[in-house]
């Protein structure tokens, strides 16, 4: 009887998890690409973030590790003019369900800032110019009116939440 | 609920905010272990999650649907990390990727609940896997019928 139901346990994993054709939850198929086209290539994507039916990740596909944004619907990447560049490490980003604003973290000189690109306007604003910290790790919420990110604070890393539309940043229990 | 961990000495990390921008989920750090809390932005209070944290297993990388209702976590079983996802509405917890053999990293979950996106090592290296949770699951949308969410 035991032995029934563990192999009844096995056979349903295998239905509901690998086969992929019947039952939830399951994995979808995205599978390793050849060109640089699809979600997933022979590099390394990282730090994926889904809102709507947009995914934002990073990879290092052509290199150096840039944002990209997918469309799960159309299965196939959005270009984001003027996001990525050369000299600057990107990390980390997170898009709001709107599809127009994709916040991310950026190394650039030995520096950490917190980025807002603008979709419509292809210009990304740097939020966090003033404040001398190192600075990693931000969210948006999928309304695009928060983003959260940690910042360095004597010596741990503490949560910063920045208001898009007072443009002001809090500390938790200090807005 | 009050709030001793505000100025928690050892910090806090893994921020993510609720869709609609209420709520804040995050990891704080304490002397010797840490917890996944949950704060209201709007309230200035932390909110009950009865049983989200066990002792000696870790609850890391959290992401809120909309409303906050679903809390998508790490987490542990039997030495392999795991996806789990809560559900406010009925305050308890279930593992979403039970059978996948590969170390996983990094959930994120769709606002609407649905779809939960995270890093696999399945191929060797790190690639993104998405998981659909399906049709029947009740969603989290603005101006949808789910509402009953407990404050």
């Amino acid at each position: 009887m035991y032995r029934i139901r563990n192999l009844s346990i096995v056979l349903f994993l295998c239905f509901s998890l690998l086969t992929g054709c019947f039952g939830y939850p399951r994995i979808l198929d995205y599978p390793v690409e050849g060109g640089d086209r699809g979600l997933n290539s022979l590099s390394a994507e990282l730090d994926p973030q889904i809102s709507g039916h947009y995914i934002v990740f990073t990879s290092d596909r052509q290199g150096s590790q840039n944002v990209y944004l997918f469309d799960i619907i159309k299965r196939n990447l959005v270009d984001l003019p003027g996001l990525n560049s050369l000299d600057t490490l990107f990390s980390h980003p997170s898009i709001s369900d709107n599809g127009q604003w994709i916040v991310f973290a950026a190394i650039y000189q030995g520096r950490s800032d917190i980025y807002l690109y603008n979709r419509e306007t292809r210009q990304s604003e740097n939020l966090t110019a003033h404040l001398a910290s190192e600075v990693r790790n931000p969210t948006i919420s999928a309304n695009g009116s928060k983003i959260a990110f940690e910042y360095s604070n004597n010596g741990h890393w503490d949560v910063l939440v920045y208001d898009t539309l007072q443009k002001q940043f809090h500390k938790i229990g200090e807005q | 609920m009050s709030s001793p961990l505000l100025n928690s000495r050892y910090g806090s990390a893994q921020p993510a905010f609720s869709g609609n921008g209420k709520f804040l989920a995050f990891v704080s750090h304490g002397k010797d272990r840490q917890s996944l809390l949950v704060y209201d932005w709007t309230k200035r209070e932390f909110i009950p999650t009865p049983g989200l944290n066990q002792p000696n297993t870790i609850a890391e990388s959290p992401s809120l649907s909309y409303s906050g209702r679903y809390i998508c976590y790490l987490t542990s079983q039997q030495d392999q990390l795991v996806i789990a996802l809560y559900d406010r509405a009925t305050e308890t917890s279930q593992i979403i990727t039970p059978g996948y053999r590969s170390w996983i990293r990094h959930p994120y979950i769709n606002p609407d609940g649905r779809y939960i996106v995270f890093e696999s090592a399945s191929r060797g290296e790190w690639d993104i896997e998405v998981l659909d949770r399906g049709p029947t699951v009740e969603l989290d949308i603005p101006n949808g019928s789910i509402v009953n969410v407990p404050n």
